[in-house]
């Protein structure tokens, strides 16, 4: 049986005590409610993924200017030499 | 009104200027770009005055609403703009507008560019106008809507004509709605009782897809690229962990958490998949040769979760619906695909 901060561990979100007891009553709630679907009937229905009838679209691969590097890296917590900075991951 | 003015929620791009989403995970971020229907609005008589507020990433809380109403629809009410643009999932605006004196114009799906929009819910996004008569709203997404090729999912017309057409509207009035509640409105249509397929799983199937959605797009928030980023941290994990802990408020981290699971390998198949089944058999249920419209109130309970059954037809089968208060009931019209201009004649024959 999953708990609600396995849950929260995959979405990389650490949850207080208060946020476990209040969330884990919620999730119940509506985890409870979704017993209806249940009983429906979707054995031959195709799952609809979005309401437009989109095709794939192609076009000639063309470059153009878009936001610049710096105009982009303005907004990054950390920067270094044109790059966003991470912590090292090895 | 000879002059228009037009407020943004704070979750659409406008160029050089603070764009948060209502969040602290964004509370430094300015925009680099304009969104398509800021660019569109620049261009016409209608300009941008403002921002204004609104619940963090346009997530409401499942538990309680407040009295206090959102940025745009104040800001519209007390008359500091004509218009505000929003992107309304969870039908909050489109209920606060009636209750205070405003309309709300949810257009078709994939009609409105959502290009600059932060994305929430992407199969439902859909950018909205709160107006104080429908007359002036539709004026305003004329403007805006049409194709661009910088939002992949939309329909191929470049413009759109939003004139009232025949005033000979047939009314659909779902079963479960309490005809009293409606009953001034009502008797100015034909009207035909119909049955919406599997309106008891409304709710359900909205807030498992939505939120499976939103957990997807908020992934992108993670301290690297740009947005909050928490102060200490030990290695990338815990960047991404304190950061999201830190930048997010209650209601994103349970949504976030119930769309976690939604998708995990167990759940997906009972929930989401089946949910994405029941949108189709919901979608494909609606008998619009029988009927124009869809007629039901904006509120049937003072829980949000039992009022999102109302709020999930158009978002799940992106069809365009306006809500406006008459005689002191908040009303909300469901039409076909692009059909907006039905919407507009039941309007002005209710308002006449």
């Amino acid at each position: 049986m999953m708990r609600i901060e396995d849950y929260a561990d995959m979405a990389k979100i650490a949850l207080t005590e208060d946020e476990k007891k209040s969330f884990s009553a919620q999730v119940n709630i509506l985890t409870e409610s979704f017993d209806i679907l249940k009983s429906i009937d979707t054995e031959s229905v195709k799952a609809l993924v979005t309401v437009l009838d989109i095709k794939n679209v192609f076009r000639d691969d063309v470059a153009a200017k878009t936001v610049p590097r710096e105009t982009l890296l303005a907004n990054a917590p950390e920067q270094y030499g044109g790059y966003f900075q991470v912590p090292k991951t090895l | 009104m000879d002059h228009y003015t037009v407020f943004l929620e704070d979750s659409i791009m406008q160029k050089d200027t603070l764009v948060t989403a209502g969040s602290k995970m964004l509370e430094n971020f300015v925009s680099p770009f304009d969104a398509t229907v800021v660019k569109r609005l620049s261009e016409s008589q209608f300009s941008l005055a403002g921002r204004v507020i609104m619940d963090e990433f346009g997530i409401p809380s499942l538990i309680f609403e407040g009295n206090e109403p959102l940025g745009a629809v104040k800001a519209v009410a007390d008359g500091t703009a004509s218009h505000a643009l929003c992107n309304d999932l969870f039908g909050k605006y489109r209920k606060q507008a009636t209750e205070n004196g405003c309309c709300y114009i949810h257009p078709t799906y994939g009609t409105v560019s959502r290009f600059g929009l932060i994305p929430l819910a992407s199969s439902m996004d859909q950018i909205g106008v709160v107006c104080k008569n429908l007359h002036d709203g539709f004026a305003l997404l004329s403007q805006i809507a049409g194709k661009d090729p910088r939002d992949g999912a939309m329909f191929p017309e470049e413009s759109y004509n939003y004139a009232p057409t025949s005033k000979n509207i047939r009314i659909g009035i779902p079963k479960f709605v309490n005809i009293e509640t409606i009953e001034n409105f009502a008797k100015n249509f034909q009207t035909i009782d119909i049955e919406l397929a599997h309106f008891e799983a409304y709710k359900q199937v909205m807030y498992i897809l939505s939120c499976a959605e939103i957990s997807n797009n908020i992934s992108r928030y993670d301290g690297v690229k740009f947005g909050h980023r928490a102060t200490s941290f030990r290695g990338l994990d815990d960047l991404y962990i304190k950061t999201r802990s830190e930048g997010f408020g209650a209601d994103v981290k349970l949504t976030a958490i119930m769309g976690t699971m939604m998708l995990s390998q167990k759940q997906y198949a009972p929930y989401y998949e089946k949910a994405m089944k029941i949108r189709r058999l919901i979608k494909e249920s609606l008998k619009f040769d029988t009927y124009d419209i869809i007629a039901m109130p904006c509120k049937i309970s003072d829980d949000p979760y039992e009022n999102l059954a109302l709020y999930a037809l158009p978002t799940l089968a992106g069809l365009p619906a306006v809500s406006f208060a008459h005689k002191g009931c908040g009303i909300q019209l469901i039409a076909n695909t692009k059909c907006e201009s039905a919407l507009l004649s039941a309007w002005e024959v209710c308002m006449a």
